[in-house]
């Protein structure tokens, strides 16, 4: 039976900087060991601004991963965003030539090789191309073509590609502090990867992993990814948008929006209309309007959907996603979120926390590590020792960059 | 049977002939950096009253203004004077234009010469068939109400005889250069920047292009940059390197008259032009073109040009000129999208609000940068700057929305999305009131 496998899988996030430890089983699921968190420094937007100090933070993390794993980390799984990330999609044909019509095994990595070989901005680097489906002579949803007759082969790959040298950057922070890089994956891929069920796949989902300095988000139609992105907005932005109108500290517009923030127009019931801060020395110092603190978060939120609806309808899929929208990350947690989404994308939407993982509660079930926890799966389906997986021949061939190997 | 003149073909329009004139002190130190900086073609002439300055300047031809009129001294910033000392040359003035297809004047307004020549030079250019496209610098607030006026007043004459007018406030170059460089260095800063300009523009008339870039698209786009208060937006980059293509554009955003890109989103014409050796690929313009499309406003017109100059060797180059219609010189430190009008109400039905905002910016721009019944406004001010800032008092608001477009992000790449800035908080876009 196969060794059951550690893996650990690290994200640089705008806010914090999370490592989550895991067990990859042979039925595909995660056992997760134990996580380490630090609140993080030198990162914008999702992106790392001063090398050093995000150093210092990830060490901070992966100490407090390592205590309570008991795991000693030399090898991580590394999540990237930023606004820089882009997708397409792409389609690859290649004729089936000679005497034999039947399609082999090498046809298929053929087209795997096109879909990562295919033209992106010269200072890109293509990060994930996922196979979303083979057509055979025009026959549509063919999901393994190896065995099947025909003359010409086509796949549809999902691209997503980034700046190399922002990613790259994420990837020497982490080498500079010790672990060695195994995997890169976009943040969105891989939160999608974790709340979503296979059902929600097939359905049509949109996930949107609410971060503190970066929205990203991954449409899922038909059981494939059509669609994902990152918006270079955040839970940061709130707390920016609050310390501006308000006229508070950052710190301080951080801990209003989590204790009273709402980001519904309509006023709570039983809530005091005003709410009064205390200063430093616990006397009572300003008293905050809770209109005003609803309506600032309010029409940021609200911004960030529209352009999210908007970029997906432009793409023409939004009548196809059927089973609703799924928000994690940090800041979906900020009151009336799923209630703000509902109105928005006029379809059902739900905060969704990782599925198919056992071990502690408080990990699986907290939306901010949502994103961790789906590289651990990213992580397992591609571990070569995890046989079973139908899964995992398309996943051999498909993420990844291997620029950094 | 037809013959083809290799002569005549060969002298298409890529032959113009270009004439840099340096008008006066200011206009003869910027043309001694353009020529520093090499002319590509153009030939230069410096014409001056002082004629200590004129001996210094590189120029190959030098014109002394006001032999009879200064004796060889300046104007002592009389404008008067420097108008009879031109007037005086107009002769000698007249056999250099002679030919010139186009003529750029550089001058600066404000003191004497400039002020009182350049528009006897534009128009005595203009009367022989030349296009004229003047760049003037304005004299900084702090040389004094009365130079101000002066510049002013040259500037409305000279408008009417210039095709294409760019205007550059001194005041704003200011923000080019460190607080601890030197007087020097500021002026060598500034003259640079100008001479990029020039000769960026220099080379987009001349160069015969794949997709080309006529005069008319050039007059197009800088409409309205010769308003008092205007902004002309420039940025030059080039490059070499497999990522030229964005290297280049990291460059030219650079430039402090585009602040960064910044200022290009509220720009409704901008002209970009992309010239580079044989081997520039499509695809390089085309990554530049979606680069650039983040920091423009999806309404904004385009005037694309593409040349291919074998000279170039592995370079690229990318020049963006715009122009940013009139907006009160008082409130020049305000961004331009702190000059959103204050919405006439407020009630939040944001489905349409943002795109709404978002045309309004653009309407907003696209008709200051045709307001003559705005002008006389602007030039009433004379010496009623008290009563002008008891005006803007109730706008206390806006004001304070100068600190606040950095905030948090301020050293961070700006968030560009269709146009707007998303470091900036939403309700301040949508001009929501907080109580």
């Amino acid at each position: 039976m196969a060794k059951n496998h550690i893996i650990v899988a690290l994200e640089i996030g705008t806010s914090k900087i999370s490592v989550v430890v895991g067990e990859s089983r042979s039925e595909g699921t995660v056992h997760i060991l134990g996580c380490g968190k630090a609140t993080s420094f030198g990162v914008r937007k999702g992106e790392i601004v001063d090398i050093e100090a995000a150093g210092k933070c990830i060490r901070e993390a992966l100490v407090e991963a390592e205590e309570q794993s008991n795991v000693s980390i030399g090898q991580v799984y590394l999540g990237v965003t930023g606004g820089h990330f882009e997708s397409f999609n792409n389609r690859c044909p290649i004729d089936i030539t000679g005497e034999r019509q039947e399609i082999v095994e090498e046809d298929c990595e053929d087209l795997i090789a096109m879909a990562r070989a295919c033209p992106v901005a010269s200072q890109n680097d293509i990060i994930h191309s996922i196979l979303q489906h083979y057509s055979i002579d025009g026959q549509t949803g063919v999901l393994n073509p190896v065995g099947l007759l025909g003359s010409k082969l086509e796949a549809e790959f999902h691209i997503i590609h980034g700046s190399t040298k922002r990613i790259q950057n994420s990837i020497r922070c982490v080498k500079e502090v010790g672990p060695e890089v195994l995997l890169v994956a976009f943040n969105a891929v891989a939160s999608a990867v974790a709340v979503l069920s296979t059902d929600q796949k097939n359905l049509g989902a949109l996930v949107i992993d609410i971060g503190g300095g970066t929205t990203d988000y991954v449409v899922y139609v038909d059981g494939v990814i059509k669609l994902s992105g990152s918006l270079p907005v955040g839970g940061d932005h709130l707390n920016s948008d609050l310390s501006i109108g308000l006229r508070i500290l950052m710190t301080h517009a951080e801990k209003l929006k989590i204790t009273e923030g709402c980001v519904l127009l309509q006023p709570r019931l039983g809530v005091e209309p005003q709410i009064t801060l205390k200063d430093e020395t616990g006397f009572t110092g300003k008293v905050i309007d809770r209109q005003v603190l609803n309506t600032i978060l309010h029409v940021r939120m609200r911004e960030v959907f529209e352009i999210l609806k908007r970029r997906i309808d432009e793409a023409g899929i939004l009548a196809q996603i059927g089973a609703g929208v799924f928000l994690t990350g940090g800041a979906s947690q900020t009151l009336g979120m799923a209630e703000l989404a509902a109105t928005i994308f006029e379809m059902p939407a739900e905060l969704a926390h990782s599925q198919d993982c056992s071990g502690p509660t408080f990990a699986f079930e907290s939306p901010e590590l949502s994103t961790a926890i789906g590289l651990l799966k990213l992580g397992s389906q591609s571990n070569p020792q995890n046989t079973g997986s139908w899964f995992r021949n398309l996943l051999r061939k498909l993420p990844f960059v291997g620029m950094f190997l | 049977m037809i013959t083809l003149d290799p002569q005549r073909s060969n002298a298409s329009p890529a032959e113009y002939r270009i004439q840099i004139i340096g008008l006066g002190g200011a206009g003869s130190n910027l043309l001694n950096q353009i020529i520093s900086d090499g002319l590509g073609g153009s030939t230069a002439v410096a014409m001056n009253t002082d004629s200590e300055a004129l001996n210094k300047s590189l120029a190959p031809q030098k014109i002394q203004l006001g032999i009879e009129t200064t004796r060889g001294l300046g104007t002592g910033g009389d404008p008067e004077m420097g108008c009879a000392a031109t007037e005086e040359a107009m002769e000698s003035i007249r056999q250099v234009l002679q030919g010139a297809d186009i003529v750029f004047i550089c001058v600066g307004l404000g003191g004497g010469t400039g002020s009182g020549g350049a528009r006897l030079l534009a128009g005595l250019a203009r009367d022989q068939g030349a296009r004229v496209v003047i760049f003037a610098t304005l004299p900084f607030t702090f040389e004094g109400q009365r130079r101000v006026a002066q510049a002013e007043d040259a500037l409305a004459a000279i408008r009417e005889d210039a095709d294409i007018l760019i205007c550059f406030e001194n005041d704003r170059m200011s923000s080019t250069v460190g607080l601890l460089d030197g007087m020097r260095e500021a002026f060598a800063a500034s003259d640079q920047i100008l001479s990029e300009a020039v000769r960026s523009v220099t080379a987009l008339a001349r160069r015969r292009g794949l997709v080309q870039l006529g005069f008319d698209e050039l007059s197009s786009a800088l409409r309205g940059a010769g308003e008092p208060g205007a902004r002309c937006l420039f940025g030059y980059g080039e490059s070499t390197g497999p990522n030229r293509a964005s290297d280049a554009l990291t460059k030219a955003l650079k430039n402090p008259l585009l602040d960064y890109g910044h200022l290009l989103q509220g720009a409704p014409n901008i002209l970009v032009s992309i010239a580079g050796g044989t081997n520039v690929t499509l695809h390089e313009v085309e990554d530049l073109m979606t680069a650039l499309n983040r920091s423009i406003s999806p309404q904004a017109q385009i005037f694309f040009g593409a040349a291919v100059d074998p000279q170039m060797g592995e370079t690229l180059s990318v020049t963006i000129l715009s122009a940013l219609g009139t907006q009160p010189i008082l409130s020049r430190s305000v961004s331009p999208r702190a000059v959103i009008p204050p919405a006439k109400s407020l009630p939040i039905a944001p489905s349409e609000a943002l795109g709404e905002t978002d045309q309004e910016v653009v309407e907003e721009t696209a008709k200051s940068t045709k307001p003559p019944e705005l002008i006389p406004q602007e030039n009433s001010r004379g010496g009623g700057t008290k009563s002008q800032t008891k005006k803007t008092a109730p706008k206390q608001e806006q004001m304070m929305l100068d600190p606040v477009g950095g905030g948090r992000f301020q050293h961070s790449e700006p968030t560009i999305v269709n146009g707007q800035n998303l470091d900036v908080p939403t309700y301040i876009r949508l001009n929501i009131k907080l109580k």
